[in-house]
């Protein structure tokens, strides 16, 4: 154990994933709405962090202007427009059974996982260098080239799709008058 | 010794485990869909370790086309959620009971 | 290979993806809606040519044949297996998109995106049939579901159609989660993304028990998308409240989709992980008959008594993969072979079934099983078609069901000193007789029963049937009733795909 505290990254390892697991726990207790959202960018940022410290700069940039940037700003358009109450929701909090069974449920689960995952990988030490755009790069263009072209039709058709659900008719608006 | 990417993917488990309380607990399509969000970035958590762990590039191209599909959902699902409000004014599940189910 | 890619391989992904766009194009310019459909079937029979090409190569001149296709890295495969389903994918996509064209045309829908959003969604169907690693199989399932949620709430205006897409939309995106984060742990523990390295990895050797945990994972991911009891929750509503097309393209398409994602990961990636996902699917098998039989007996809507019968056919065609765990060679590749006819034969008869409600429903304008009592007076060749897709449906011979049947049995059988198996096939067959009752049910209703009185006289037997839908009709009609009698003309494909289980 004392080795452990010794090195810094493992400082930094332990008070960012505290600080995320407290965020999910928010996420999902929060009885507002924008709190929980930001919640997530805590969890959201934290995992950047993390990224950073697994040597994957490529995915910490992609978090940070994906998720951070353009996920959330969706959320909170999503919150302005549905007009979710910002305050207290009385409908969020639910009667203690469901709360203690979502409890169990999440705690078997992770004991579920957790135990296999230590089995599994356990405490192998490794070392690997810091991995760099260019050589994600050539993957996606080459072995990965054919679902790059696939989800850039993902893309579209969520484009095309949302649009159409989301507008409002003029028909429907002449319907309100 | 420091953290291995084992101890990363016990954190993924955790995140993987709270996001599926949210689902169970939760009533707010917003929420219930932010704690899938946790759930795929626990995904992307172990996927990244994973590939830390066995030196390779695949695990961090998964999690860009993870990534890119999350976000094509998030339109899609904030289109739908959109589109109930228009009608009945509410973001909530339980409300939602024009069809027996 | 002298090319950058074998294009040959690519066509019908190249020309679909062509046809896709081309539906936004024509949509765009100043021509009659309907036009962009017109676009969208031709795109999809031209598709169908080079999947011919590539199936007869050997006999061609111009193609050199060298078996299966392999490309990028053996992460996309071309071969018969994948031929198959990508056919199956086309056509059934061809039938959705004639059942839709009356459909759309007849109220305020935007028709061009939804040509294109179905197309869209087919697309992903047809890459899945080729995926051979996790991420384009997941980009794949991706590209059907992502389309299809938005279609299931194409009626803006109507709650039950919001509804229907949102719980769908919510299972969706929870099932791609659990799937993902299984594929997650598996590339953990095998370090491959390729089913053949997946396969290769876990020949032998002692695996970690995160690895089963994974392959749970990932068959409950796919358990959501072929909506598996107890994964099935959303199915009934969702078939209920989206557009009628959309749910026989949900309970065809989609549901294909989720069944080839499943065969190509389990017969291939899970090969030496039967003993783990035979018992389990055995359980989601049992548990999908027997639910899906017993809660449609109590409909009384056809749309809803479809979707519960939809769960029940699901059950019978996930019974052969619970087979595969016990037994070898060839008796291992008739389970595969159950399945792949099962799904080949199943296409028409629900597309065919769902093209009936639609055109009693542009006649009673309602799917409540009451309202349709006494059709067979004034709709004689519509009660007519009742009769031969719920009947097939049921598997009463000579109508396309029997066959598909038949072999599911049998593959159950093969299996048969085993308790296990010997139970599955006592299960399945209680399960036949009483589907039965409820697509007997239907028939009788229609035949035997009277008109009810409160529907007017003057509006029943009504305007004639959309020239879309009655050429859907009859070709899923004629299907239905050749393949009932020569079901070779369709289990011919099926046997095509038989080394897909032993080959590699």
């Amino acid at each position: 154990m004392g080795d452990w505290l010794s090195e810094v990254a493992n400082w930094w390892f332990a008070a960012v994933a505290l600080a995320m697991g407290y965020a999910a726990y928010r996420v999902v207790t929060s009885a507002n709405v924008v709190h929980a959202v930001l919640a997530l960018v805590a969890t959201l940022g934290g995992s950047a962090v993390l990224f950073l410290l697994l040597g994957a700069e490529f995915v910490v940039w992609t978090v940070v202007l994906v998720y951070i940037g353009a996920v959330i700003v969706l959320f909170l358009f999503g919150i302005m427009i549905t007009r979710a109450p910002l305050g207290y929701e009385a409908e969020l909090d639910h009667p203690p059974k469901t709360k203690a069974l979502a409890a169990i449920v999440a705690g078997a689960m992770f004991l579920l996982i957790g135990w296999t995952l230590v089995d599994a990988f356990g405490t192998e030490e490794v070392t690997a260098s810091v991995t760099t755009v260019g050589d994600i790069g050539l993957q996606l263009f080459g072995r990965f080239v054919l679902p790059f072209e696939v989800v850039s039709l993902v893309l579209l058709a969520a484009l095309i799709g949302g649009i159409v659900l989301a507008r409002q008719d003029p028909v429907d608006i002449e319907d309100q008058r | 010794m420091s953290v291995t990417p084992g101890w990363y993917m016990i954190l993924a488990a955790v995140l993987f485990a709270i996001g599926a309380s949210g689902i169970l607990l939760r009533r707010n399509a917003l929420v219930m869909f932010m704690s899938i969000e946790l759930m795929l970035n626990a995904v992307n958590l172990t996927f990244v370790a994973a590939g830390r762990q066995l030196g390779t590039l695949e695990g961090q191209v998964s999690v860009v086309f993870v990534m890119v599909v999350a976000a094509a959902e998030v339109v899609v699902g904030l289109a739908i959620i959109v589109a109930v409000f228009r009608k009945r004014a509410t973001a909530s599940v339980d409300e939602l009971s024009e069809l027996r189910g | 290979m002298s090319a950058l890619f074998d294009y040959h391989a690519l066509a019908p992904e190249l020309i679909l993806a062509f046809t896709v766009m081309a539906v936004l194009a024509v949509d765009l310019m100043p021509v009659p809606k309907y036009y962009a459909a017109v676009t969208g079937l031709v795109g999809l029979f031209a598709s169908i040519i080079p999947l011919l090409t590539l199936a007869l190569c050997s006999e061609l001149s111009f193609c050199s044949d060298n078996g299966a296709r392999l490309l990028f890295g053996d992460s996309y495969v071309v071969d018969t297996f994948s031929l198959v389903l990508k056919g199956l994918f086309l056509v059934s996509a061809f039938i959705s998109l004639l059942l839709a064209v009356g459909y759309v045309e007849s109220d305020r829908y935007y028709q061009g995106e939804y040509y294109f959003l179905l197309l869209a969604s087919v697309f992903g169907a047809v890459v899945m049939a080729s995926s051979r690693d996790l991420i384009s199989i997941f980009v794949g399932l991706e590209l059907v579901s992502g389309p299809a949620f938005l279609l299931a709430g194409w009626r803006k205006g109507d709650a039950r159609s919001n509804e229907a897409a949102l719980k769908f939309f919510i299972v969706g995106v929870l099932s791609a989660a659990i799937l993902l984060f299984g594929m997650s742990l598996i590339y953990g523990v095998t370090g491959e993304l390729t089913f053949s390295g997946i396969r290769a990895a876990t020949v032998g050797g002692e695996l970690p028990a995160v690895f089963t945990l994974g392959v749970l994972f990932v068959l409950m991911g796919f358990a959501f998308k072929v909506s598996a009891v107890p994964f099935h929750f959303w199915t009934p509503d969702t078939y209920e409240g989206a557009p009628t097309p959309v749910t026989a393209y949900l309970s065809v398409g989609s549901k294909a989709a989720g069944f080839v994602g499943l065969l190509v990961i389990c017969y291939s990636a899970f090969a030496n992980m039967r003993d783990i996902w035979g018992p389990a699917l055995w359980i989601i098998a049992v548990a999908s008959m027997t639910l899906g039989n017993l809660i449609a007996v109590r409909q009384t809507n056809v749309i809803r008594l479809l979707g519960y019968s939809s769960i029940a056919q699901g059950g019978f065609m996930l019974a052969p993969f619970a087979v595969a765990s016990m037994v070898e060679g060839v008796e291992l590749e008739g389970a595969l072979f159950a399945t792949v006819t099962y799904l080949l034969f199943y296409a028409f008869m629900n597309l065919g079934a769902f093209g009936v409600v639609m055109a009693g429903m542009s006649k009673v304008k309602s799917a409540e099983l009451s309202s349709w009592s006494g059709m067979a007076q004034y709709a004689p060749g519509l009660s007519m078609l009742v009769v031969i897709f719920f009947f097939a449906l049921a598997g009463v011979p000579p109508l396309a069901g029997w066959f598909a049947k038949l072999v599911m049995f049998q593959a159950i059988i093969s299996g048969a000193p085993n308790v296990w198996a010997v139970l599955l096939g006592v299960i399945a067959a209680v399960n036949a007789v009483v589907a039965f009752f409820y697509y007997a049910k239907v028939v009788k209703t229609v035949w035997m029963d009277s008109v009810p009185v409160e529907i007017p006289a003057a509006e029943l037997g009504g305007s004639g049937l959309n020239p879309a839908l009655a050429l859907a009709l009859g070709i899923t009609a004629i299907a239905t009733i050749v393949t009932g009698l020569f079901p070779g003309v369709l289990s011919f494909f099926g046997e095509a795909t038989r080394t897909f289980a032993s080959g590699f």
